[in-house]
């Protein structure tokens, strides 16, 4: 089988600029969050939040979706499935992303401040679970598990290229089965702990649906771009056409679908009861000029990428997949945004260089991650037995 | 470890029968008199509806005082019934509509039969807010029109959301059905030797001859109709949700519940599909085209969706402790450890724990075993309904008017009756209209499509 596979591919490695662009954003991302953070202190470490949760986002989202593959059985994003491995990669650079929240957690989370508990029977009542032990047992613990699974399933996954054993599939369908529950439990306390306790008088159910549905979104637009980027340029191979083009259109389409789904069921429900201990938290992103960011997130969010992927051709355009991809980034790290920085700034919008030192950062990073593992691996899982049918998939 | 060929395609038809014993199997049921198995089974179904009718009728005559509705649970069975049949459909819609638009072909043997099965829960579940109404003469004034009185429906209301939701979703499901049983109704038209069943099937067919380009139409139109009937769907039970969540009750207002029901309404489905199906293939001889393998994946179906009403339980126990309000907490605490403690760890044997064997092989593809599961699941459903209407509201804000709710004979009567009229539509379906799609299973046949290799 993958002798017959490797004949059909010849490793084509990415253009020089690619990688250069990435160690550039890198270095220029990495300049200005040092210079941000003494510039600014508190300030960069909310941006630093929107850094690591972008991260987090990226990397473990691709890992879910690398997961989904082998649990669903699916053969369409298996000629591609190693370009999203390359980003569940960004797993690894997630801790350094984490080690300055640590270090600043009392200017981050207001439960930190034993003073504050101490007068607040409510944050008194959620100290056995907000508190900065536990809170740090918990971080440590969602990156073990991230970092566990992306080694044992890559592992697997990278291992078939050379031996082509069906078993390594079958390994990797139980290792998905076992990663999504686990995947889906971590990355609900993840979003609880290091988004939704920002405000820690708030609450929400459906939070962790609501990070979930925006991580995948994210993730599927970075596979979404390089998978068209590379392929129109001839880089990855032969037979991915526009039937894969249009279901990873198809795919971002749910998804956009889902993410406004679920910040609406969010809203509503809030907005209709009324009642007091939850609404405070959306009237914050509507007071102090943060209205135009909750507008403008329902129409970056949802309105522009749904109907820029609504119609059937829409979805097998390589360039408007590429730009909805990009856009879909973007969105996301407004989402973030819209999240994160009200708890900073409550009357004013903070929009500054630091604002854009953090993003420069994060994609900076993905990107060199990428360009690192994209030269030392194989583009395509060529020992896959699922590859030729993949390759053969029609709608 | 079993090796599995991953470079083949598993075929959804075993066997590769030839087109024409396809015709043959699938139309048989409807070319020949029913048998004594047939009888007995509408008897029994009969006998259920005719409870269901008289506990109905002595409800109209003496009112609703027979129930065990009161205050403060006014809500009591009937709307815990609505909410579980309307939840039965959404398999039907999940397979014949959102598999259609992944491209499953497995949904193929078993999308027609679960999307009669949306259409009649979907008619069962309509009774119950009526009845619940106590005048359900003037159920009328629901549909807003201008009128003499001025007078208005309350658009702010989500029960009123409900008669448009639901009503929408039954006119676009049947309209899914019917278009999905043209070339069907063509087919049986050229089979049948019947006068009067010669003319049912002509009319139904709509003039249809399996020309080019009226294949071509179908399938546009299916593909439309698919992407309607799916946001529909996802709708139909966030408005159901909609009726609790948006209250400020404990335990019915939390902002998981639109997500939640959903999940809960397609596991519920799920589950009476796959019970059904499992007589069907067998008693029509459908082995071959129901495989073991489309058991299996629905098996799948109800564990993901298992999972995921697992989790909103979690979250809403573990959010109700977080949130630090007391009323939350207190209702929580109420469902797993007060007067109802027994309905509640029913709920989660039930829902959550049960379907997790469905992580074996060994379970998801034996027969006996997986139907006990299905049943399982759907007590379980039908108690988490009766859960979430009654604890919440047998203890709200004023300790004074707590009260224990409890159902009446006439209540069961009812509900045996709801089941009475569902499975006595659905047998009447069996012995009606094709249950498995002549035209869609012949397209999916090994050797059927056309090769897409370059040769």
């Amino acid at each position: 089988m993958s002798n017959e596979n490797s004949t059909l591919y010849s490793k084509k490695n990415l253009p020089g600029n690619f990688a250069k662009i990435g160690q550039m954003l890198l270095a220029v991302g990495l300049i200005l969050v040092v210079l941000a953070y003494f510039v600014d202190h508190t300030r960069s470490a909310f941006n630093n939040l929107i850094l690591l949760m972008f991260l987090t986002s990226i990397g473990v989202g691709s890992l879910f979706l690398v997961a989904m593959e082998y649990l669903g059985g699916a053969v369409w994003s298996t000629p591609f499935r190693r370009i999203t491995e390359f980003f569940a990669a960004v797993i690894l650079v997630i801790p350094l992303a984490a080690i300055p929240i640590y270090f600043n957690l009392h200017d981050l989370f207001h439960w930190t401040h034993a003073e504050a508990v101490a007068e607040d029977k409510i944050l008194a009542g959620k100290s056995s679970y907000l508190n900065e032990t536990f809170f740090i047992i918990r971080i440590v613990f969602f990156i073990a598990v991230w970092f566990l699974f992306y080694f044992l399933i890559i592992k697997n996954s990278k291992k078939q290229d050379s031996s082509g054993d069906p078993k390594l599939t079958t390994r990797n369908i139980k290792l998905s089965a076992v990663f999504i529950p686990i995947f889906g439990l971590t990355i609900t306390f993840a979003s609880i702990d290091w988004v939704m306790s920002l405000e820690p008088h708030w609450f929400s159910t459906i939070f962790g649906v609501y990070f979930f549905s925006g991580t995948i979104l994210a993730a599927l637009a970075f596979t979404t771009f390089i998978v068209v980027y590379m392929n129109e340029k001839g880089l990855l191979i032969k037979g991915i056409k526009k039937d894969h083009y249009y279901s990873l259109g198809a795919y971002l389409f749910a998804f956009i679908n889902f993410w406004a789904y679920i910040a609406f069921s969010q809203y509503m429900l809030i907005w209709y009861a009324n009642l007091p201990e939850e609404t405070f938290w959306f009237l914050q992103r509507w007071e102090g000029g943060w209205m135009y960011i909750s507008i403008a997130l329902i129409i970056i969010h949802f309105v522009v990428p749904y109907f820029g992927l609504l119609s059937q051709p829409s979805k097998m355009n390589p360039k408007r997949l590429m730009f909805m991809s990009i856009w879909i980034l973007f969105a996301h790290i407004i989402d973030l945004y819209w999240l994160i920085m009200p708890t900073y700034s409550k009357d004013s919008v903070p929009l500054g260089w630091i604002e854009l030192a953090f993003p420069i950062l994060a994609i900076g990073a993905v990107i060199t991650v990428f360009s690192i593992k994209a030269k030392k691996e194989n583009h395509v899982p060529i020992g896959d037995p699922k590859l030729k049918r993949g390759l053969d998939f029609r709608l | 470890m079993s090796t599995v060929d991953y470079t083949r395609e598993i075929s959804v038809i075993e066997g590769q029968p030839p087109l024409r014993e396809i015709d043959e199997v699938i139309s048989k049921p409807l070319e020949t008199k029913p048998d004594k198995k047939f009888y007995m089974a509408i008897s029994v179904t009969l006998t259920m509806l005719l409870i269901g009718g008289i506990a109905l009728g002595l409800s109209f005559y003496y009112g609703t005082g027979l129930w065990g509705n009161n205050n403060p649970v006014g809500w009591g069975l009937p709307i815990v019934n609505f909410v579980f049949w309307v939840g039965i459909g959404h398999a039907g819609t999940l397979i014949s509509a959102i598999l259609f638009l992944f491209r499953q072909k497995w949904r193929t043997g078993i999308a027609r039969f679960a999307e009669g099965m949306t259409i009649f829960a979907v008619m069962t579940a309509g009774i119950f807010p009526l009845i619940h109404v106590g005048r359900p003469w003037l159920a009328g004034y629901l549909i807003p029109y201008p009128n003499q009185h001025s007078l208005w429906v309350n658009f702010t209301s989500p029960l009123l959301w409900d008669v448009f939701a639901v009503s929408t979703y039954f006119a676009v499901s049947f309209i899914f059905w019917y278009v999905g049983l043209i070339p069907d109704f063509a087919a049986l038209r050229e089979r049948t030797t019947n006068k009067i069943k010669k003319v049912i099937y002509s009319i139904g067919s709509l003039g249809w001859r399996n020309s080019n380009r009226h294949w071509q139409h179908y399938e546009m139109v299916y593909l439309i109709l698919a992407g309607f009937a799916t946001p529909l769907v996802l709708s139909v039970h966030t408005i159901v949700s909609f009726d609790f969540a948006i209250s400020i009750l404990p335990g019915w207002h939390t902002t998981i519940f639109p997500p939640y029901f959903v999940a809960g309404a397609v596991f519920s489905g799920f589950a009476m599909v796959q019970n059904v199906l499992i007589f069907i293939r067998k008693i029509f001889n459908y082995e071959h085209i129901i495989t073991l393998k489309t058991l299996e994946n629905m098996n799948k179906i109800i564990l993901l969706t298992g999972s995921m009403v697992g989790y909103a339980y979690a979250m809403e126990f573990f959010i109700a402790w977080y949130s630090g309000v007391q009323p939350e907490q207190f209702t929580f605490l109420n469902r797993a450890f007060g007067p109802y403690a027994w309905a509640y760890w029913i709920m989660v044997s039930c829902n959550v724990i049960s379907p997790q064997l469905f992580w074996f092989k060994k379970i998801r593809t034996t027969i006996p075993v997986m139907f006990v599961i299905a049943v399982f699941v759907n007590v379980g459903m039908w108690f988490e309904r009766f859960v979430i209407v009654v604890t919440s509201l047998s203890r709200d804000y004023l300790p004074s008017s707590w009260a224990y709710f409890t159902p009446t004979l006439t209540d069961f009567g009812i509900l045996i009756g709801s089941f009475g009229l569902f499975f006595t539509l659905l047998l009447i379906f069996t012995k009606t209209l094709p249950v498995v799609s002549i035209a869609e299973v012949k397209a999916v046949v090994d050797g059927s499509q056309p090769s897409h290799k370059d040769h």
